[in-house]
C-alpha cells in the first residue's frame, strides 16, 4: 500500500469562479456554435491571455505500467517475468515499493526536485481489452451518455470563453476522441499547417482569403465548421507561427513525433494565444506483444527514452513558463503480469499514470495491489482514472468534476497542490 | 446537392437582377458531362472524375453498363497496373527476394513499403480497373497491416497485390488468405505465436476488427480459442524469413468461439483455421459489419439500419461474394441520395486533385518525382496510404478528416499543384492556355467550363461568383492567351474549383 494525502478535491472550484470573471472581461467571441448542425460563425472574439495549461499525453497502444514503473517488492513480478523483468539493482527513484524504468533517467533530476507523481494501479472501472473501444471509453468519460463528446471538449465548455485554440490537438491530423464535441478545437499536425495557400504578398485586394470564407460560408456538415475553423483560426494563431522555432534555455528535443509535437506545444504556450489544453499523442509502438525486450534490446527502452528525453526537453524549453503547464500521461489499459513467449505482454487492465510539472507533490501514488503470478493475471485497477484528471482539472483549471466526468464521485488522489 | 446552400442574401439579390436585363451567365456545353447518379457513381467508385472518364462511361452504354464492366475486371485491360508496377524494382518481387535485397543494402523494407505505398496511389489515378482499385484499397484498409517497414515490411508488397487480386471475389476467400498471410502474422504477432502461450492478438483483432466485431458478443475465453486455433502459421522473423506451417506450434485441443466449436485434435491445424474463418465469414454479425463499413465509405458517415440490413442479406444470400453487395449498394435510393455526404481522405484528395487537373505521372527517377512525391502530398495533408499506426486502420468519416490542418494541408496542396509548382519532376502539368477551351471566351464560360473539366458538373452562379471574386475578373470579361488571367492568375482561378466542398467531398 503506498496511499497518501486527502484533501478536498472540491477546492477549485472558488478558483475557477475568479478564472471566469477573468475570462469574461477579455471579451467574447459571436459564440452561436451549433454542433452538427449548420454552424455559421466565420470569426472569433480576440483571444485571452492563457492561465495554467493542461498538456494531456497519450500513450498510444496500452504502455506496460508495470515496466515504466516497477512494483520490485512484488516477488510475483520478477516469478512472473523472467526474461523481461527490470533487475531491482537498474531502478532509479527506488522506494521501498517502486523504482523507475532506467531510460527514464533524462526525467530524474525532476523527479528528484518533487515535480512528478506516479500514480499506479490507475484505468478504467472494469477491464476493456479492445484498443479502440477502451480509448473511446476513457476519452469520452461519459457512460451515460450516448453522445460522443470527449471530456476535453466538456473541460473548456465549462466557461464563457469560445475559441477553437482554447484546446489544441498537435502534431496529429485526425482529433482525438477528448477533444470531440460541440466546443471548436484545432487539431493539426505542425505549427506550419496553420496558413492559408495563396494568402500572400501578391495577393493585395485580399481576394483568396474573402472568396475562401465566400466559398466555405454556407457549406454543410464536419466539412464546412473544419473550414470555417480553419480560416477563422490561422490569423489568431499568428503568435504561435511566427515566434522562435529554436527552443529556449537549451533544450535539444528528439527529433521523433513526440518530441516535436512537445517542441510545437512549447511554442504554442510561449505565444500565449488563450490556450488551456493540449493534446498529444505518443504512437511510441507501446502495443508489444512482441519484442518488449530487457533492458539492453527492444521496444520498450525505445518507447521509453522518447517519452522520457521528449518531457526533459519540454520542461527545459519551458523554464519558468514550467510553472503553469501541467503534464499527464495515459494509456487506454495497461498490460498482463505475466510475460508471454514472445518477450511481450498482452491486454491487461491497470496502469501508470504520470503527472509532471506545475501543482505537482512528486512521488508514488495509488493503492498498489499484489500481483498474481497465472497467466491471465492483471494489475487490478484501485484508482479510477478520472480521480486523477479529476484532481488536476478542478485544482490547476477551476472546472468542476461534474460537469467534466458527469456522474462520477473522485476519490482523493493527493497528486496535485491545492 | 446538399452541399451549397443559398442564402436569404443572395436570394434577394435575384429578385434585383430580375429588372435589370438579363444576365444570364455564358456557359460552355461543348464540354460534356453525366447526369448526377452517373456522377455519384463515378465519384464513390473511381479515383475521381475526369473527362476521359465520362468519355468511357458514354461509349459503355451509360453509367449501370459501365458498372457492370468494372465489376468483371478480367474483361478489362490491365495494362496501367502491369507497366507502373515495374517503375519500382519492389513492387512485384516476391518477399525472400525484398528481404535479400534488403540485406545487400540494395532497397531496405521501408522504403519498398514506401515504394508500395506510392504505386498504390498510382494505380488510383491511372488504372483502367478503377473499380477493382477502390476495392482493393477498401479491403487493404480493412486488413490494414500498416506499411512501416519492420518485421512485415519484406511481405507487405505481397499482401497488397493478394488483396487485389481477390478484391472483388468471395470474402470467405479473401479472409482466409489474408489471416493466413505472412504479413498479417508478422504485424499482429501471429508469426511467433507458439501453443505454449499463444499470442492473443491477431486472435482478437480477427474477431474485433475483421470480422464479428464486439457487439457479436464474443468472451475472452473466445479470444483464447480464436488465438488457439490460428498457432502454427509461423514466419522465421529475422532469420530466414520463410513463411511455413508448422504444427509443433500448433495448440491442440478443444476449442470454442462464438457459435462455433472444434475438437481441434490433429497438429496440423490448417482445417481447424479454415473451418473457423469460414465460419466468421458468414455469421451475421460479419454480414452486418461489413455491410456498413461499405456503406460508410460508399454512401454516407451515418448509413442507415435499413440499408445495412439489407446489404448483409445480400451479402449472406450470395455466400459471402461482394459485387452483388455493391449492386445492391448502388441501387439503393439511399445511395441515389447521398451525393456530397462523403469527405475524401488524404490519399483520396491528392488522387482526385492529379486526376481532376489531368497532370501526367512518368516513372520516376528521382525521390523527388511526382510519382514518389505523392506520397508526401498524402502524408502533408494528414495521412500516407497504410500509414495509420493502429490495427483498425485509418478512419473514413468527416469528423476525422475535417481537422484544421487537414483543411488548410488540402489548400496548400491544391494550389501547388494548381500552378504546377511542385512537384514539379515526373508529371507533366497543363500549360496555363491548355485551359481555355477556345481562343476565346467569356469568364463565365471558362468557368463553366472548367467546372466541367474539373468537377464534372455545371457551373452555378454561387460558384461563378466566388471564381470572380478570387481573380477579380468579371463573368463578361473577355478572355484569351493574353488576359492576365492565363498570363499570372490561373493558378487562384483553377484551386477554386479544387478547394471546394464538391472536390474535398465526395
Amino acid at each position: 500500500m503506498t496511499t497518501i494525502d486527502c484533501c478536498t478535491e472540491l477546492s477549485g472550484m472558488s478558483r475557477r469562479g475568479l478564472l471566469k470573471g477573468g475570462i469574461t472581461a477579455a471579451g467574447v467571441g459571436m459564440a452561436t456554435s451549433l454542433f452538427g448542425g449548420t454552424f455559421l460563425q466565420a470569426s472569433y472574439g480576440a483571444t485571452r491571455k492563457a492561465g495554467n495549461v493542461l498538456v494531456l499525453l497519450s500513450l498510444r497502444g496500452a504502455a506496460d505500467g508495470l515496466s515504466l514503473v516497477v512494483p520490485h517488492a512484488d516477488p510475483a513480478y520478477y516469478a512472473a517475468r523472467p526474461r523481461i523483468a527490470i533487475p531491482k539493482a537498474s531502478l532509479l527513484a527506488r522506494n521501498d515499493t517502486f523504482g523507475l524504468h532506467p531510460k527514464l533517467a533524462p526525467l530524474l533530476p525532476m523527479w528528484q526536485a518533487g515535480k512528478i507523481a506516479a500514480v499506479h494501479a490507475t484505468g478504467l472501472p472494469a477491464p476493456n481489452r479492445s484498443h479502440f473501444s477502451a480509448m473511446e471509453e476513457l476519452e469520452d468519460a461519459d457512460p451515460g451518455s450516448a453522445a460522443r463528446v470527449g471530456w476535453i471538449n466538456r473541460l473548456i465548455g465549462q466557461d464563457d470563453y469560445r475559441h477553437p485554440l482554447q484546446a489544441i490537438g498537435m502534431g496529429m491530423s485526425v482529433p482525438i476522441t477528448a477533444l470531440y464535441g460541440p466546443q471548436p478545437t484545432v487539431t493539426a499536425a505542425s505549427v506550419d499547417a496553420i496558413s492559408l495557400a495563396g494568402d500572400d504578398q501578391w495577393d493585395t485586394a485580399d481576394r483568396r482569403r474573402r472568396s475562401m470564407q465566400t466559398m466555405w460560408a454556407g457549406a454543410g456538415g464536419a466539412m464546412g465548421s473544419g473550414a470555417r475553423s480553419a480560416l477563422s483560426t490561422i490569423a489568431d494563431f499568428q503568435p504561435v507561427a511566427k515566434s522562435s522555432k529554436t527552443p529556449a534555455n537549451g533544450a535539444d528535443y528528439p527529433s521523433d513525433d513526440l518530441g516535436q509535437a512537445l517542441r510545437a506545444a512549447a511554442r504554442i504556450i510561449r505565444s500565449n494565444v488563450g490556450t488551456d489544453v493540449i493534446a498529444v499523442d505518443h504512437d511510441g509502438g507501446w502495443d508489444m506483444h512482441t519484442d518488449l525486450g530487457t533492458l539492453d534490446w527492444g521496444r520498450m527502452v525505445d518507447a521509453s527514452s522518447q517519452l522520457a528525453s521528449g518531457l526533459a526537453a519540454f520542461f527545459q524549453d519551458l523554464g519558468s513558463l514550467g510553472d503553469k503547464v501541467t503534464v499527464v500521461t495515459i494509456s487506454e489499459f495497461g498490460r498482463r503480469v505475466k510475460e508471454n513467449a514472445n518477450y511481450g505482454l498482452d491486454h491487461g487492465h491497470g496502469n501508470v499514470m504520470f503527472l509532471l510539472g506545475a501543482g505537482v507533490k512528486g512521488g508514488y501514488y495509488g493503492s498498489m495491489p499484489s500481483l498474481t503470478n497465472s497467466l491471465d493475471a492483471d494489475l487490478p485497477v484501485t484508482t479510477d482514472y478520472r480521480s486523477v484528471l479529476s484532481e488536476v482539472v478542478t485544482k490547476r483549471l477551476g472546472a468542476s468534476t461534474a460537469a467534466v466526468f458527469p456522474g462520477f464521485a473522485p476519490e482523493s488522489v493527493g497528486a496535485i497542490n491545492v | 446537392m446538399t452541399v451549397l446552400q443559398i442564402s436569404p442574401r443572395t436570394a434577394t439579390k435575384k429578385k434585383k437582377k430580375k429588372k435589370k436585363a438579363k444576365k444570364v451567365a455564358k456557359t460552355y456545353p461543348a464540354t460534356k458531362v453525366l447526369d448526377a447518379r452517373a456522377l455519384l457513381v463515378v465519384n464513390r467508385f473511381t479515383g475521381g472524375w475526369t473527362p476521359g472518364l465520362g468519355a468511357e462511361v458514354t461509349r459503355s452504354g451509360g453509367i449501370d453498363k459501365w458498372f457492370a464492366k468494372q465489376l468483371s475486371p478480367a474483361s478489362l485491360p490491365d495494362t496501367f497496373y502491369d507497366s507502373s508496377a515495374t517503375w519500382w524494382s519492389s513492387n512485384l518481387a516476391p518477399a525472400l527476394t525484398t528481404i535479400a535485397r534488403h540485406y545487400a543494402g540494395t532497397e531496405n523494407v521501408w522504403e519498398a513499403n514506401a515504394h508500395y505505398q506510392a504505386w498504390s496511389m498510382i494505380r488510383r489515378i491511372g488504372s483502367e480497373r478503377q473499380v477493382l482499385e477502390t476495392m482493393a484499397n477498401f479491403w487493404e484498409h480493412h486488413f490494414h497491416v500498416p506499411t512501416d517497414g519492420g518485421q512485415t515490411g519484406a511481405y507487405r508488397q505481397e499482401y497488397g497485390r493478394l488483396i487485389r487480386r481477390l478484391a472483388l471475389g468471395k470474402f470467405d476467400e479473401l479472409l482466409n488468405a489474408v489471416s493466413t498471410d505472412p504479413a498479417m502474422g508478422a504485424f499482429l504477432g501471429n508469426a511467433t505465436s507458439t501453443k505454449s502461450a499463444p499470442n492473443e492478438n491477431q486472435g482478437r483483432e480477427l474477431l474485433e476488427l475483421h470480422t464479428v466485431g464486439r457487439e457479436a458478443g464474443y468472451t475472452e475465453d473466445d479470444v483464447k480459442s480464436s488465438a488457439r486455433i490460428l498457432t502454427g502459421w509461423r514466419v522465421d522473423l529475422w532469420n530466414t524469413w520463410v513463411a511455413a506451417y508448422n504444427p509443433a506450434a500448433h495448440w491442440t485441443g478443444p476449442v470454442k468461439v462464438l457459435g462455433f466449436s472444434h475438437a481441434n485434435t490433429s497438429s496440423d491445424g490448417r482445417a481447424v483455421t479454415k473451418a473457423y474463418l469460414d465460419y466468421l465469414a458468414r455469421h451475421p454479425s460479419t454480414a452486418r459489419r461489413l455491410a456498413r463499413k461499405l456503406a460508410v465509405h460508399f454512401v454516407s458517415d451515418a448509413p442507415s439500419n435499413g440499408l445495412v440490413e439489407h446489404l448483409a442479406s445480400v451479402y449472406l444470400a450470395n455466400d459471402t461474394a461482394i459485387a452483388p453487395v455493391l449492386k445492391a449498394l448502388v441501387a439503393s435510393a439511399e445511395f441515389k441520395a447521398s451525393a456530397g455526404k462523403k469527405t475524401r481522405t488524404p490519399e483520396e484528395d491528392v488522387i482526385a486533385t492529379y486526376r481532376a487537373l489531368g497532370v501526367k505521372i512518368t516513372r520516376p527517377t528521382t525521390d523527388e518525382a511526382a510519382a514518389n512525391a505523392i506520397l508526401w502530398q498524402a502524408n502533408q495533408i494528414g495521412m500516407t496510404p497504410f500509414g495509420w499506426p493502429r490495427p483498425d486502420g485509418r478512419p473514413d468519416v468527416a469528423s476525422a478528416w475535417t481537422s484544421v490542418s487537414r483543411m488548410l494541408s488540402s489548400f496548400e496542396v491544391h494550389y501547388t499543384m494548381s500552378g504546377g509548382w511542385w512537384p514539379d519532376k515526373g508529371a507533366s502539368y497543363k500549360k496555363p492556355s491548355g485551359w481555355l477551351p477556345k481562343a476565346s471566351l467569356r469568364f463565365d464560360a471558362l468557368v463553366d467550363h472548367l467546372s466541367r473539366s474539373i468537377l464534372g458538373r455545371p457551373s452555378t452562379p454561387f460558384l461563378l461568383k466566388v471564381a470572380s471574386q478570387a481573380t477579380g475578373i468579371p463573368a463578361a470579361a473577355t478572355i484569351t492567351a493574353k488576359h492576365d488571367l492565363v498570363r499570372w492568375q490561373m493558378p487562384r482561378l483553377l484551386t477554386v474549383f479544387l478547394d471546394n466542398p464538391l472536390h474535398i467531398g465526395r
